[in-house]
Parts: structure tokens; C-alpha cells; sequence
């Protein structure tokens, strides 16, 4: 018995002497992995110990089990800050050979731009939506109708003049493209009734030679608000509202008297500068005031054309162009280009507008 | 209109600087649009008197000239024709900035002193180009015999002119007169009349003049004078008429010029010699007649447009010019000064016909006050009395059968404050309106204010426009900013407007920059792109008519695009030049004619274009030796995301054959057998003609309209989250060539059965491992159930089922 015991001890002491002697020359973390595997692992020295128990007899397993147990402990402890030690000294090694320039440029997904006559739509969209204006849209050749006769513009009367139009061929019938959003004033107004709140994006046209600030192909805001109680004030608290969102706070409306034969009384407005707080800059054309557009209260003649009683209910009316709102906006200094489709100008101001 | 602000002040007596009337007017709706000011450099520049002029010792054509301006007296020496002892003139000393008088284009140069032809020169006497009057450098500037002499030739001669935009409704501030009058209103000044020559005693006759088309000329003023002498106007109408933009001919031109300025009534003089018969006959033209105009120009007329004639031939085509027979000549000594007032609608027909806008067509066009006719004949006669000593009137007509009626318009007076949403007193109105010369009423009892519209406010006729007039010259600085009170209507989201911007962000996010452009297209691209009869891209264009423009820009632009792409594709060519990917698209509208006398169809498209290098040149993707250029597939794949998002559930696309697109690259997509849009490759000819070669043009176009009518009926699947995981299987499915990858995917999926969730081609094979004629596609199946984990025996089941399926159904099998 005692041999037995004896010699399983002795045993033990062999793999105890033998393990704490490897233990001292492990480098690695791969050493470590080799260590564990031959000690304490499935098929390590301990584990084989620990399953020869089975062989003793009955009585001698307890106090032989302990012993094992005890050494299975011993070198685990002995073991664990080791290894540790070794996992985290050969992380940091990797980690430390993982290491880039973070300044190098990432994997960028390719991604375009959307137009900023599209993102500016969008923008006067969502600031109009929140004041209770309805987007529409109407056709791009128009009747002549819609273009001036219902907007109080008669044929053969000078106001006319004001709009150098291009025409449809036609067998007849007027047809033009629409030289500005306005048509869908009476276009609304014809098919809902007061209260009317909406606002017209869309492209427009005129017969006009191309330079830096004039296009034949442009981009109108049309807005239109119609009820028993509107009043000339809503409309500069409107427009005041919109300048405010688009070119920030403090930012205050100017009228001056003008003349749109579908308005009366009728104004062009303006929007103090923001660059240089109305002092006078290169951009306001150091005048303090960026001229936006036309607008006026609705003229009783285009109510009554679409049915409305012009006794009953009043309104107004405004138009701006959308263009000119970006250069202003963003300062574009060539309303050209707009329509160039250049992919550097379309990147560039997609980076610019954020 | 170029309004002199020293003639201004001849109206209306204000102490305004020129800067800050302008600004009020503006404000008021009289924009000034620019204001130049003459004499800003004149430093160094007096008035100065011809002393004596003599014979230059060395030169004939050079003489020495005696000139005293107050403490300055000098000698210069000039080859000037017209200078004479006597005349009043613009000295320059030594330092004055002039423009150079020889030189083309506007150069300053700075008067130094020097010698001509051995004699000194201290100064010069100035030519009117000199000092930035006019071109005149004939000869040297001569001053009114009243100049000053010694004072600063700005103090006598500067002056700022004023220009202003006349809108088309202020025809009464079309003039000096018209705009003191209303500068008067505006800053509350006195505003001074003209003075008219006094006709009371003159010969009233009945045989001057006979109007047969009173409906196209509602007065006719004529006054005959003798008497007169054709000379030069003097300097001072001279230089007004300069300033205000129109050459200075002689004084009776002059005169009419200067009175259709000051007043806005256009008038002519006629030689009385050459009228024959004495009488004026305002009649319609005949079709065909003939009259030569001022212009030395032959028109020929259609008929109908109103005619000034003498006894038998016209004299002046009405309202817009006179004739060469009876022009005012070295030699007139009687004329008939002719003050009418013409229809504007015939006026501006006539002038857009004989394509000759005037001066006097661009005022009788906006519709001129009847009123006025007389008081600018008057205004003419007296000019001409003062101006040509010995002139006299010998007689007058005035044929006005019918003066309009005085319009008056009466209102609740509390009717302003509620249109402008401010208070403004009644107290305040008045004076405003009494000012304007409405003669206002005001009726305390019941709140009313009535005005009598003077006559040449005939843009004023309802109660509106006379609010706007208080409101002008309040002020709109005044206006509060309030919002709209009251319900607010209810908002609806365009479903049209939404689609748009879906589809613009997923294009976006697919590396798609987005353009807007033009709406026009050519001949050439309507040939170039097929657009005929039957072949479409985005569109069918069977029994769509182009839609042509009269007068497009460029004019060979003249069709509205039936298709985005071939303005697009030009972009690309374009960007090409600078960028190695171009991946360009753009939503808008097809124009698609209906009928010629009614409005095209606008349906919302996109159209997508891209060409070039696919991989990015960078550190991570190498250039590769492979095929990098985006083709078929990248346009396809952007259209399948567009398409995704309306969540149409079997669209089917078959190829086809279009002349514009590469017969083995192209491809139209229906669903529910509609088409809803095309996508290829451009026809490799056609690519290199616009521009595009050695890389691959593709091009897509999708009827957006059209896909979201057809999605608002389409099944959309039910929206389920799983709770157990997917098992992916792949499937390699082989099957002859012409069997379509649509076909395949469909069958896999039905025989595939309710569990399939997810399913994907990840691999196409030809070649010897699948055989002749066949082709491989490999497909990545994702199965889940919603209610328990997939086991291996299940899932055999469905590989059996979807493998006897392919055998029966496609002829096909599957690859190990
Ligand atoms: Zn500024």
C-alpha cells in the first residue's frame, strides 16, 4: 500500500518539479497553449494522473485523489496570471503591428448628389408644410388661359409685355410654355374653395437671352393663401417666417411698390442681407436688401374669374425664384450653373450645403 | 426713362438730393434704376467768355483764343470750327481729368500744360465728348449767352440723371412732368405746371382736320403756326434732350421731342406746305397701301392700321411714325403741330407688324390720358413762340367728340386697414389722395371715402388699387408681420412629389449626381434617338405628336423631349472630358403631344446615364486588368432599386430591339404587361457619335407615373420578423442558354414553396463543365419558418421537390 501511495506521490512530485520547471521558461502565448496542453489539458500529465486514480483500491483513492486534485490546483494557479500575462503582452504585439496612418483615406461608398434646385425645393417644401401650405403641381405648357387671362393679364394689354413668352405650335388654341408658376393659382382655386393655402415649385420660362443672371428655363415658387380674414401683414409675416428658416433668425422683409397685374396692392420684397446684416456688400450689390420676388394681395378680378366673391374672401399671393434663392442662399454667382449638369459644380455643392 | 434731376426740379420743388428722392420713389413703385451724375470730375472746368480769337502765327487751321473766367484769363490755342468772340464756353486749366475726344472707347486723360506749334497753352476750351456729354467733339461745347461766367462749370452744368423702370400700369409717370408730379405726392412738395402758350382769340377752325375712325382715335389736336425759322435748338433743350437719351435734330423737331419727354404725349410737326389741301384725314389704311416713314423705310400695309393724310396721300402712319413727304425741312416756315390720341391696341399692333417700335408707339401702347393731348399742344405752341421770334399761331382744332367721363370710386374707409392688416387713419388718407390729385371725400356717417380718379389714372379703377396708392406713399416700412389667422386647411402629400424624392435619395446613395436640364430637344435627336411613331425609350410614343415650339431657345431646340435621356446623355460626353465615372440622372417631365390644340402629357420620369471606369481609382481597388467600365448591368441595377421601392412583385424583362440601343444589351420592363421603362446599352455607333468611345454608354428611362399607379394595386408582401434563423442553401441550377434567369428565378421560387424568404443570383457559368449550349445559375436560397427552426429532413424535402421541378418544368438540373 505504502509503496503504492509512495510511488504515486512520487509521481506527482515528478510532474509537480517537472511543470513548475517549464513554467519558468514560457515566453509566449503559443509556449503557454503547449504548457496547458501537456499539464493540465484533456490529454495532460495531470489529467492522466487524475484518471489513474480509478486503479488504486477503494480506500487509497481519497487521500491520492486529494494530493492530485492539490497539484491540479497548484499549477493552475501558478499558471493563470502567467498565461495571462503572455496574452496580453502578445495582443499588444498585434495590436501595435495593426496600427494605420488614420489619416488615410476610408472605404467611401460612392454616393452622388441631388441637385441643389432639388434640395432647395425640398427645403421650401417642409418650411411651407409647417405653415400650413400644400404643395402642388401643375403643367409646364400651359393655355394662355391660365397664363394671363385669368391672372388679370389680358391679351393685347400692355402688362403683357412684362413677360416675354415662348410659344407652342399650335392649330389655334394659345399655347405656351408657362412663363411663370402663377397659373396654378387659378388652377387651384378653380377645383377647391377657400380656406387655400399652396405653394407651386416648378420650373418656368422665358424668351430671354442666357447670361450670368437670366436662363429661359428657371425655377418658381408660386405661393397662394386665400380666406375671409388674409390680410397684406400675413403676407410679410409669411415671407418674414420663410426668410427666417432659409437664411436664419433676425432676418426681416422689406415691401416696395410694384406693380403684377394678378395682385393689387402689389410689392417686390426683399430679404436683408445676411452676409453683411443689411451694411452693404459685394452680394447684396451694396445695397443691404437681396430682391426676392413679386407679391401682393390676390387682385379681385382673378377671384371672380375663378368664382370666388372677392366680398366674401381676399388673399395672397407670391412668387420667387428658386434659383435665385440658391445662388443667394449658397452664393452661386452663374444662374448657368444650374443647368450644366457639371458633376465638379453638383459634388461641390453637396459638400457645401452639408 | 432718363429723368434729369434738374428738369425734375422745373415741376416739383424739393430740397431732396438727388440720391434720396430716387431711393422714395423706388420705394413708392418708381424704381430708379440708376443714377448717373455729369460733371462728378469736372474740377478745374469754369465757365468761361471768348475774349478774342486770332490767326495762329504757324498754323491755318489753328488759332489763339482770348478767355476769361473770372480771375482766370488765358490764351489757348484750338482748331475747334465753331469758336467765335462772344460765345459762352467750358474752359479746362491745367489739372482737369477730360476724356480724351480722339479715342474710341471712354479713356480719361489730365490736362498738362504745353505748346502747339510754338505757342503756349495754359488751357482748353472743352468739346461736349470732352466733358462726358455726348460724342459731339466737331467742335467746341457753346453755352446759353446767360452762363455765368467764371463760375465751375459743374455748379452751371452738372446735374444727376435719374432712370427710371416705368411699370406698364404708370403710363402718367412716363414723363419729367408725369414723374414731378408724382415725386410731389410721394415727399409732399409743391408741383409746378407747365407753362402753356395762351390760345385764347386763336382761330377756332372746322376744315383742319376730319376723323373717319373715331373708334381708333378718340381726339385729335392740331394748331398751325407761321412764322417759324429752322435753326438749331438752343444748348439747353440741346442738352436736356441728350441727357435724356435723343439727338438734338433742329428746334421744331427738338421741341416735339422735348415736349413727348417732359409731357409723355407724343407729337409731330408737319410742314405745312407739304399738306396739301391744309386738312388733316385720319383714316384706316387700305390692304396694300403703300407710305414711305421717316425711316426711309417702304411699308406696306395690311389694312386697317390708322393713317394720318393730308387732302389725298398719308402723311404718318398714326402713333408710331412719320413720312419723309412731310417732314419739317431746312426751309419750313408754317407747320401743323399734330397732338392726337391713338388706340393702344392699334398703336401696338401696327408697331409689332411693321416690327418698329418708337418712341411715341412705346407710349400710345400703354394707353394714353386724352386729357393730355391738348395741354402738350399748348406746351409745344409755347415753346415754339419763345423760341423762334416772329413765329405765331394762325389757328387751332381740337376733334374730341367724346371726353371720358370721370370715373369716382367709394368705399368703406375701414376697408384699407383690414386689406393691409395695419391701422391707418382716416386723417392720414386724405391729404395722401388729395395729393395724388383723387379729390377725396369722406363721409362721416357712414364711414365712406369717395375719390373722383383724375383722368390719367386709368390704371385706377377699383377700390383696391386706390388702397394701394395710400399704402405707397405710407409706406410699407410701416406694415406689420403677423401670420395667417383662421383654420388652417388640411395638408396633402403629392404622391407624386414623395415617389420623386425616393427615388432621387436611393439614386443618390447608388453614386448617382443628379441634373436638371433643359426641356427641349432637336431635329437631330429626334432622329439620332428614334423617336418616331412607335419606338420610345421611357414612353410609347404611338399616336404622341411632337410638340413644337415657335420660337425656342436655341431656336433649332424647338421639340419639348419626348425622353430625358438625350439631354442627359450630352452631360455625360460632357463630364467625360473631366471625370473617369459619370453617373448622371434626372427626374422631370416627358412632354407627350395629344392633340395640337390642347395641353401634351407631362408623366414624371427618370432617366438614368452612366459611363466609364466602375471601380474607383484608389488604394483599395487597384486598376484592373479586367473589363472595369460600368455597362448594362450597373444601369440595370440602379433601375432594380428604383423598383424595389414600389414593391411591384414580378416585373419581367425581355429584351428588345431599338435602333438607338445595342441589340444584345438592351431591355424593356413590363409589369402586369404594361411597359414601365427600357434600360441598355446605347448602340456602340451611336455612342461614339455623341461623343462616347471605347467605354460602354448605358442608359436607362422608367414611366414613374405609370409605376405608381401600378404599385397602388400591387401585393405587397406582409412585413414579418422572424424569430429563428435563416438556413441558406445554395442551388446551382443548369439549364439551356435561352431559358431566362427571370424563368429560373420564378421556378425555384414556387417550387421552392413558403419557406423561402430570401433568394439570390450569385454566379453565372458556361462552358465545358455544363456543356453545349448550357449555362449554370447559381442561386443562394434563404429559408425560414415563422414558428420553429428548419431541420435537416424538412429542408431535403424541398431540395427533392425544387430539383424535380427544375427537370420537368425547365428541362434543367442541378449541380452538385
Ligand atoms: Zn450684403
Amino acid at each position: 500500500m505504502t509503496t503504492i501511495q509512495h510511488g504515486l506521490s512520487r509521481e506527482i512530485d515528478t510532474v509537480r518539479r517537472e511543470a513548475l520547471d517549464h513554467l519558468d521558461t514560457l515566453r509566449s502565448a503559443s509556449d503557454a497553449t503547449l504548457w496547458e496542453g501537456a499539464f493540465l489539458g484533456p490529454k495532460g500529465q495531470v489529467t492522466s494522473l487524475l484518471r489513474g486514480l480509478g486503479t488504486l483500491p477503494a480506500e487509497e483513492r481519497p487521500i491520492a485523489g486529494r494530493a492530485a486534485q492539490q497539484l491540479r490546483d497548484e499549477l493552475a494557479a501558478a499558471f493563470a496570471p502567467l498565461r495571462d500575462r503572455l496574452e496580453t503582452e502578445a495582443l499588444g504585439l498585434r495590436l501595435a503591428s495593426e496600427a494605420v496612418d488614420v489619416s488615410l483615406p476610408g472605404r467611401k461608398p460612392t454616393i452622388g448628389a441631388a441637385h441643389p434646385i432639388s434640395t432647395m425645393i425640398d427645403e421650401l417644401v417642409e418650411i411651407f408644410a409647417l405653415l400650413g401650405f400644400q404643395a402642388v403641381f401643375g403643367p409646364e405648357v400651359e393655355t394662355a388661359r391660365y397664363n394671363f387671362d385669368l391672372l388679370n393679364i389680358p391679351a393685347e394689354h400692355p402688362a403683357r409685355d412684362v413677360w416675354d413668352t415662348i410659344h407652342v405650335q399650335t392649330d389655334g388654341e394659345e399655347i405656351v410654355l408657362r412663363t411663370h408658376t402663377s397659373p396654378m393659382q387659378a388652377r387651384t382655386m378653380e377645383r377647391i374653395q377657400p380656406p387655400v393655402r399652396v405653394i407651386v415649385p416648378g420650373v418656368s420660362f422665358r424668351f430671354e437671352a442666357q447670361d450670368a443672371s437670366h436662363e429661359w428655363q428657371f425655377t418658381q415658387l408660386e405661393g397662394l393663401a386665400v380666406d375671409r380674414n388674409i390680410t397684406m401683414a400675413d403676407l410679410k409675416g409669411t415671407l418674414q417666417e420663410m426668410a427666417r428658416q432659409l437664411f436664419g433668425p433676425e432676418r426681416r422683409i422689406r415691401f416696395r411698390c410694384d406693380y403684377f397685374p394678378f395682385v393689387e396692392p402689389g410689392v417686390e420684397f426683399a430679404v436683408d442681407c445676411a452676409i453683411c446684416k443689411g451694411r452693404g456688400c459685394r452680394v447684396c450689390k451694396h445695397t443691404g436688401w437681396l430682391e426676392m420676388g413679386g407679391a401682393g394681395m390676390v387682385h379681385p378680378h382673378v377671384l371672380r374669374g375663378v368664382g370666388y366673391d372677392p366680398d366674401e374672401v381676399c388673399g395672397f399671393a407670391f412668387g420667387l425664384g428658386i434659383d435665385r434663392l440658391a445662388m443667394m442662399k449658397y452664393g452661386v454667382d452663374d444662374l448657368r450653373a444650374f443647368a450644366n449638369n457639371d458633376i465638379r459644380f453638383l459634388r461641390d455643392f453637396a459638400r457645401a450645403i452639408g | 426713362m432718363k429723368a434729369p434731376y434738374s428738369w425734375l426740379k422745373d415741376y416739383v420743388d424739393t430740397k431732396l438730393s438727388p440720391q434720396d428722392l430716387a431711393q422714395r420713389m423706388t420705394m413708392a413703385g418708381l424704381e430708379a434704376e440708376q443714377l448717373t451724375h455729369i460733371g462728378e470730375g469736372w474740377d478745374n472746368v469754369f465757365v468761361g467768355e471768348v475774349m478774342t480769337v486770332s490767326q495762329h502765327p504757324d498754323a491755318d487751321r489753328l488759332v489763339l483764343v482770348d478767355v476769361a473766367a473770372g480771375e482766370h484769363r488765358l490764351t489757348v490755342v484750338t482748331g475747334a470750327p465753331n469758336i467765335a468772340a462772344g460765345q459762352k464756353v467750358a474752359l479746362a486749366l491745367v489739372g482737369a481729368r477730360l476724356i480724351d475726344g480722339y479715342s474710341e472707347e471712354l479713356k480719361y486723360k489730365t490736362l498738362k500744360p504745353g505748346s502747339i506749334r510754338g505757342v503756349r497753352s495754359e488751357g482748353m476750351v472743352c468739346s461736349a465728348k470732352e466733358l462726358g456729354l455726348s460724342d459731339e467733339h466737331e467742335g467746341i461745347l457753346v453755352l446759353d449767352l446767360d452762363a455765368p461766367v467764371g463760375t465751375p462749370l459743374a455748379d452751371y452744368l452738372g446735374d444727376t440723371v435719374i432712370e427710371f423702370e416705368i411699370t406698364p400700369n404708370l403710363v402718367h409717370a412716363f414723363s419729367i412732368f408725369g414723374l414731378a408730379r408724382e415725386a410731389g405726392a410721394i415727399v409732399d412738395a409743391p408741383v409746378i405746371e407747365p407753362t402753356l402758350a395762351d390760345l385764347t382769340g386763336v382761330e377756332l377752325s372746322d376744315s383742319l382736320v376730319r376723323v373717319e375712325a373715331p373708334d381708333l382715335c378718340a381726339r385729335y389736336n392740331a394748331i398751325v403756326m407761321d412764322g417759324v425759322t429752322v435753326e438749331p435748338a438752343p444748348a439747353w433743350m440741346q442738352r436736356r434732350l441728350q441727357a435724356a437719351g435723343i439727338r438734338p435734330v433742329s428746334n421744331l423737331v427738338d421741341i416735339t421731342n422735348y415736349v413727348m419727354l417732359e409731357m409723355g404725349q407724343p407729337l409731330h410737326a408737319f410742314d405745312l406746305s407739304f399738306v396739301e389741301g391744309e386738312t388733316i384725314v385720319v383714316r384706316e389704311a387700305t390692304p396694300g397701301e403703300v407710305f414711305e416713314t421717316l425711316d426711309h423705310r417702304i411699308r406696306t400695309l395690311t389694312g386697317g392700321e390708322l393713317l394720318i393724310c393730308d387732302g389725298v396721300k398719308p402723311v404718318g402712319l398714326a402713333g408710331v411714325m412719320g413720312g419723309v413727304n412731310s417732314e419739317i425741312v431746312d426751309s419750313t416756315t408754317s407747320l401743323l403741330l399734330e397732338a392726337a390720341n391713338f388706340d393702344m391696341v392699334s398703336t401696338r399692333q401696327t408697331a409689332r407688324a411693321q416690327k418698329l417700335q418708337t418712341d411715341a408707339s412705346a407710349r400710345f401702347g400703354r394707353g394714353l390720358d386724352p386729357e393730355l393731348a391738348a395741354v402738350a399742344n399748348a406746351r409745344a405752341a409755347k415753346l415754339i413762340l419763345d423760341i423762334c421770334p416772329g413765329s405765331t399761331i394762325r389757328c387751332s382744332q381740337d376733334v374730341y367728340p367724346h371726353p371720358p367721363i370721370v370715373r369716382s370710386i367709394a368705399f368703406d374707409s375701414s376697408h384699407v386697414s383690414r386689406l393691409l392688416g395695419m391701422q391707418v387713419e382716416v386723417e392720414t388718407m386724405l391729404p395722401i389722395l388729395d395729393r395724388l390729385s383723387f379729390q377725396p371725400a369722406y363721409d362721416e356717417a357712414s364711414g365712406f371715402l369717395s375719390v373722383q380718379v383724375p383722368s390719367w389714372r386709368s390704371d385706377v379703377t377699383i377700390k383696391e388699387d386706390v388702397i394701394e396708392e395710400i399704402a405707397r406713399i405710407v409706406g410699407y416700412d410701416s406694415l406689420p408681420a403677423t401670420l395667417i389667422t383662421g383654420t388652417t386647411p388640411l395638408v396633402e402629400r403629392d404622391p407624386i412629389f414623395l415617389a420623386e424624392r425616393r427615388i432621387r435619395q436611393t439614386l443618390v446613395a447608388a453614386g448617382g449626381f443628379e441634373g436638371r436640364g433643359y426641356i427641349t430637344i432637336s431635329d437631330a435627336d429626334v432622329k439620332r434617338w428614334d423617336f418616331n411613331e412607335t419606338a420610345g425609350l421611357g414612353h410609347d410614343l404611338r399616336d404622341r405628336p411632337l410638340v413644337r415650339l415657335r420660337n425656342a431657345i436655341p431656336a433649332d431646340d424647338n421639340i419639348l423631349r419626348l425622353s430625358i435621356v438625350p439631354n442627359l446623355v450630352k452631360s455625360v460626353t460632357k463630364n467625360l472630358k473631366h471625370e473617369r465615372t459619370v453617373r448622371l440622372f434626372e427626374i422631370g417631365h416627358a412632354y407627350l403631344g395629344t392633340d395640337p390644340n390642347l395641353l401634351p402629357d407631362e408623366p414624371s420620369t427618370v432617366a438614368i446615364a452612366l459611363a466609364g471606369q466602375r471601380e474607383r481609382f484608389d488604394r483599395f481597388d487597384p486598376p484592373s486588368s479586367e473589363d472595369g467600365q460600368l455597362d448594362y448591368f450597373d444601369v440595370k441595377g440602379m433601375v432594380d432599386a428604383v423598383l424595389d421601392l414600389f414593391g411591384l412583385d414580378d416585373v419581367e424583362w425581355t429584351p428588345i430591339e431599338h435602333p438607338a440601343l445595342h441589340p444584345g444589351r438592351a431591355g424593356e420592363v413590363r409589369y402586369r404587361d404594361q411597359r414601365i421603362g427600357i434600360a441598355g446599352e446605347v448602340h456602340p455607333r451611336l455612342a461614339v457619335e455623341l461623343g462616347v468611345e471605347d467605354m460602354r454608354l448605358a442608359i436607362a428611362e422608367l414611366n414613374v407615373q405609370l409605376i405608381l399607379e401600378l404599385a397602388a394595386t400591387a401585393n405587397r408582401p406582409e412585413v414579418k420578423v422572424a424569430r429563428f434563423l435563416p438556413v441558406e442553401q445554395d442551388f446551382a441550377v443548369v439549364v439551356d442558354r435561352g431559358v431566362q434567369a427571370r424563368t429560373v428565378q420564378q421556378s425555384l421560387r414556387q417550387f421552392a414553396g413558403p419557406l423561402l424568404t430570401g433568394i439570390a443570383l450569385f454566379d453565372v457559368y458556361e462552358g465545358p463543365q455544363v456543356g453545349e449550349d448550357k449555362k449554370s445559375l447559381a442561386y443562394r436560397l434563404t429559408f425560414t419558418a415563422p414558428d420553429r427552426a428548419l431541420t435537416d429532413a424538412e429542408l431535403g424535402k424541398v431540395r427533392k421537390r425544387i430539383e424535380r421541378g427544375i427537370q420537368t418544368r425547365l428541362d434543367g438540373s442541378l449541380r452538385a
